[in-house]
């Protein structure tokens, strides 16, 4: 990939709602003290679950404390989380989009995996189980996949390019990838994206059972004995801007992001390749001119899965080498779990959090060392650390690969 | 259902899912060695899941070695329904 940069960009706002928390602090104290929001499910009936009994999941969370019941007819708990985050960055940025005249300008780019899946759920057991002969008219527009970044681009007068992205796990990075390249090229002057999901339900559960990727205990990525992931649920949205609009405007700036890879493994839908995670973290550290050795830790895709952790291992020591032994790598999705389409822009928050903090958040429910997983993971304890550069893996099931990289300002 | 039977309809989903020829199989022929792809165990045994009422867990799948112990395991699962 080679391509002239035109303006360098940076993340002014943060904000992201998970099991850890529903904003950016209270996330990142937990993360610190490598609790984890992994527990015994509540969205859907346990007896009817096997392996799919945990879950982590948002706790605490009073809709009605957000938004109105009109606005509660049209949002999916999905598209809750997606404007829950959205809010909490767009005000870290300090940017008032209508005031500022930004809004024509700027992009709204939202991924979600699934999008509505409650919904559907729901308009499925009205007409199939309770045999009532019509659903809820807003089913559609609560359902749909790009309900999310439209609700973003409304409630924030966001005027620009506006679309969702789905790339299964790797969407958030997708559309953060997607957003970074229209701030860097002038197609968009700001960008507010993310991704938003909220799929833990009893028929979402059974079809992950189905599939065996499912651990009955916890998450523990990377460790000897691992079992699978967990799923999750959340959000995590940035604000991004062009370095010249943030420091004529005085804002705090919190991370450049430097550089974005893509690729595809084009072998199987659901076993991870090497060949296709390296490729796209070297086309990340290549298209942001970042030599491997500035690289001080990578927040990993490290799903706890068996295939998972060992190929992406391999992948970060193919682009590494030496390196690979002296930077710090962690699943934080041991402790916030797999928040599948959202799960990406979870995790660059917290990136971007442990950069600015000069935090290493750990890998939670970590055992013991695996001879196929031969990292410095930062097992079970926080530690202090500065990062100038990092990456942030997301790989997902058809081999759909996204990595972003990131450098301390 | 006889041990026979329930031999027979293992052999029925293996050899569909996994697209196997169904008469090389026998109660010794080794997992391993049929070089099953992963996407295609996973249908085996929802296959098996769905045939015989039953839940195999994951822990159990990994203990198996042979297409007996497949066999072995369902009778297992079956009794355990029964009791």
């Amino acid at each position: 990939m080679n391509t002239t940069p035109a303006f360098r960009v940076v993340v002014t706002g943060i904000g992201s709602i998970s099991s850890l928390g529903h904003n950016v602090g209270d996330i990142w104290d937990a993360l610190k003290e490598a609790k984890s929001g992994i527990g015994p499910i509540t969205r859907a009936d346990p007896a009817k679950l096997h392996v799919g009994k945990i879950a982590a999941e948002v706790k605490d969370y009073d809709e009605s404390q957000h938004f109105d019941d009109t606005e509660l007819l049209l949002f999916d708990r999905y598209t809750q989380f997606g404007l829950h985050a959205a809010r909490e960055a767009v005000e870290n940025s300090g940017i008032d989009f209508e005031r500022d005249g930004l809004g024509e300008e700027t992009a709204s780019i939202v991924a979600s995996g699934i999008g509505g899946w409650d919904t559907i759920d729901v308009a499925y057991n009205r007409m199939m189980v309770e045999k009532k002969p019509r659903v809820h008219p807003f089913t559609i527009p609560r359902l749909m996949i790009s309900a999310a970044a439209s609700q973003v681009s409304m409630k924030h007068g966001l005027r620009g390019p506006t679309f969702c992205v789905s790339s299964a796990c790797s969407s958030a990075n997708h559309a953060m990838g997607e957003a970074y390249w229209m701030v860097r090229t002038g197609r968009a002057r700001a960008a507010v994206s993310g991704g938003a999901e909220a799929e833990i339900t009893l028929t979402s559960q059974r079809s992950w059972e189905s599939i065996r990727v499912m651990a009955p205990d916890t998450c523990r990525p990377f460790s000897k004995g691992r079992k699978g992931m967990v799923i999750g649920e959340g959000a995590g949205i940035v604000v991004m801007e062009r370095l010249e609009d943030a420091q004529a405007r005085g804002a705090n700036i919190l991370a450049e992001i430097v550089g974005y890879g893509l690729s595809a493994d084009a072998s199987d839908i659901v076993m991870p390749d090497k060949n296709g995670a390296a490729k796209a973290i070297r086309i990340a550290l290549e298209s942001g001119g970042v030599n491997p050795e500035e690289i001080d830790y990578i927040n990993a895709h490290g799903t706890g899965t068996q295939q998972n952790d060992a190929t992406e291992t391999a992948a970060i020591r193919m682009i590494f080498g030496d390196h690979a032994d002296k930077l710090a790598v962690s699943s934080t999705k041991s402790m916030h779990g797999h928040a599948l389409g959202a799960a990406g822009a979870i995790e660059m928050v917290v990136t971007i959090m442990a950069m600015n903090e000069g935090v290493l958040p750990p890998t939670a429910n970590y055992q013991e060392p695996d001879p196929d997983c031969d990292l410095d993971y930062i097992p079970n304890e926080a530690r202090d650390g500065k990062i100038n550069g990092a990456i942030s893996n997301s790989f997902a099931f058809g081999g759909l690969n996204a990595v972003l990289a990131l450098k301390a300002i | 259902m006889t041990d026979e039977e329930i031999q027979e309809r293992v052999f029925d989903i293996f050899s569909k899912e996994a697209q196997l020829d169904r008469g090389s199989l026998t109660a010794e022929s080794v997992l391993q060695d049929l070089n099953i792809e992963s996407l295609d165990m996973v249908q085996i045994l929802f296959g098996i899941e769905e045939t015989f009422e039953v839940y195999v867990p994951q822990e159990e799948v990994e203990n198996l070695k042979t297409m007996g112990d497949v066999i072995d395991g369902i009778k297992q699962l079956l009794d355990k329904n029964d009791s």
